[in-house]
């Protein structure tokens, strides 16, 4: 398959600047919006956008095709910065964007419809309990941790975890299938 | 769905999946972090989760970013030298044109020359026991304990550059191995420090323990 990010990391890990140029007129709308979505503050979020694109270029060379698209590995990258800056807050402040969990949930449904890969995704989605399905959106999307989710869904944290790893296995079963 | 508890192989994978969802707390993600590094199979697990919840990536909406390559490459790439002004007259042309095929001839000759480990910079406690050797050699900064011992277990030496003005960023662990990184030569003013993280590094990809050493680029001993 066709994965031109693949292409320009591969360039950026033999030191191709202009590559590296390329790659971020392509891809930083899309890494700017999981930063934004996760970190809440455009402030925080361009800060972080500079450090995960350093990284990128740092660890360019390791990043291998065969084993995910360009893209995937870029918002992996974003993600897990991202899920670090929220961790390192203290904790109050990670209970602020809840409110703000709901509203992305709908739309996001018939999105995920358009693409094989995503319509997979949302068929084994069904099969989890809703509550379940959506506190792993709710931590995939938002960077809810085990804390915030326990909290915005009034269990005590280890059934919150119980619940969680169960349905993430449920879901890896029929994913995998 | 049964209650029985997870077997062995679910409860890594489990693992896998809440290091990648993000749910861990601070402590429970640094050791997640620690394990990737040093287990492949617990890696792998992570990898496959990662690509299995790429299904959600489509759910992220863009957003307008601000050109922000200018600040990422000053932080990246140090300074190139200045190119040549013009202008100045037939005079300072000739003299530029002369350095400039002298400049050539030089480089030439280092072409020629194998190349030599150039030293960076030094990062020493004052009383030496502790000292570790950068220097810069086929495109690569080369870091080396030259005396004292690695951080006790569970912790580790965390290496770091700074320029001028910007956050730390990381260029690695320092453990038993030379740290060997892809990294052009470092220009002066910009500042290599070593801080104590938990093992697996910072989790928070800025220092977060005590900074031990530092030292400005252009200061060996």
């Amino acid at each position: 398959m066709e994965d031109p990010v693949a292409q320009l990391i591969a360039r950026c890990a033999a030191a191709d600047r202009a590559a590296f140029r390329t790659l971020y007129r392509d891809t930083s709308a899309k890494l700017m919006g999981v930063l934004l979505r996760m970190l809440k503050e455009r402030a925080e979020a361009e800060d972080a956008l500079q450090e995960v694109y350093t990284r990128v270029w740092l660890r360019a060379a390791r990043f291998d095709p065969a084993k995910g698209r360009g893209m995937t590995w870029l918002i992996a990258i974003a993600r897990n910065l991202a899920i670090d800056r929220l961790r390192a807050r203290p904790e109050a402040a990670s209970d602020e964007g809840l409110d703000t969990v709901q509203d992305a949930t709908p739309r996001a449904e018939t999105r995920l419809i358009a693409k094989g890969e995503a319509r997979r995704m949302a068929d084994c989605f069904e099969t989890l309990e809703p509550d379940r399905a959506q506190a792993v959106r709710g931590a995939y999307l938002e960077g809810m941790s085990y804390h915030d989710l326990a909290a915005r869904h009034g269990v005590p944290l280890n059934t919150m975890r119980t619940w969680l790893r169960r349905s993430l296995l449920k879901l890896k079963e029929c994913l995998d299938a | 769905m049964t209650d029985a508890p997870l077997t062995p192989e679910e409860a890594d994978d489990a693992l896998a999946a809440e290091y990648v969802l993000g749910v861990l707390d601070l402590a429970e993600r640094a050791e997640a972090e620690a394990r990737i590094r040093r287990d492949p199979g617990f890696a792998a697990r992570v990898g496959d989760w990662e690509a299995r919840m790429a299904g959600l990536n489509d759910d992220f909406a863009e957003a307008p970013a601000p050109d922000l390559m200018p600040k990422i490459e000053a932080r990246l790439f140090p300074q190139a030298p200045a190119p040549a002004r013009q202008g100045r007259g037939f005079s300072f042309g000739w003299f530029a044109g002369a350095a400039l095929a002298a400049v050539l001839v030089l480089a030439t000759v280092a072409t020629l020359a194998p190349p030599r480990p150039e030293p960076v910079a030094t990062l020493a406690t004052a009383d030496r026991r502790l000292s570790y050797q950068i220097t810069h050699f086929g495109g690569t900064l080369q870091v080396a304990r030259v005396a004292g011992v690695p951080a006790v277990p569970g912790q580790v030496h965390q290496l770091w550059i700074i320029a001028p003005g910007a956050s730390p960023v990381s260029l690695g662990l320092l453990e038993d191995k030379p740290l060997v990184i892809d990294y052009p030569v470092p220009p002066p003013g910009f500042i290599f420090a070593v801080s104590i993280e938990p093992e697996g590094g910072s989790p928070t990809g800025l220092p977060t323990g005590p900074v031990i050493l530092t030292a400005t680029v252009g200061e060996t001993t």
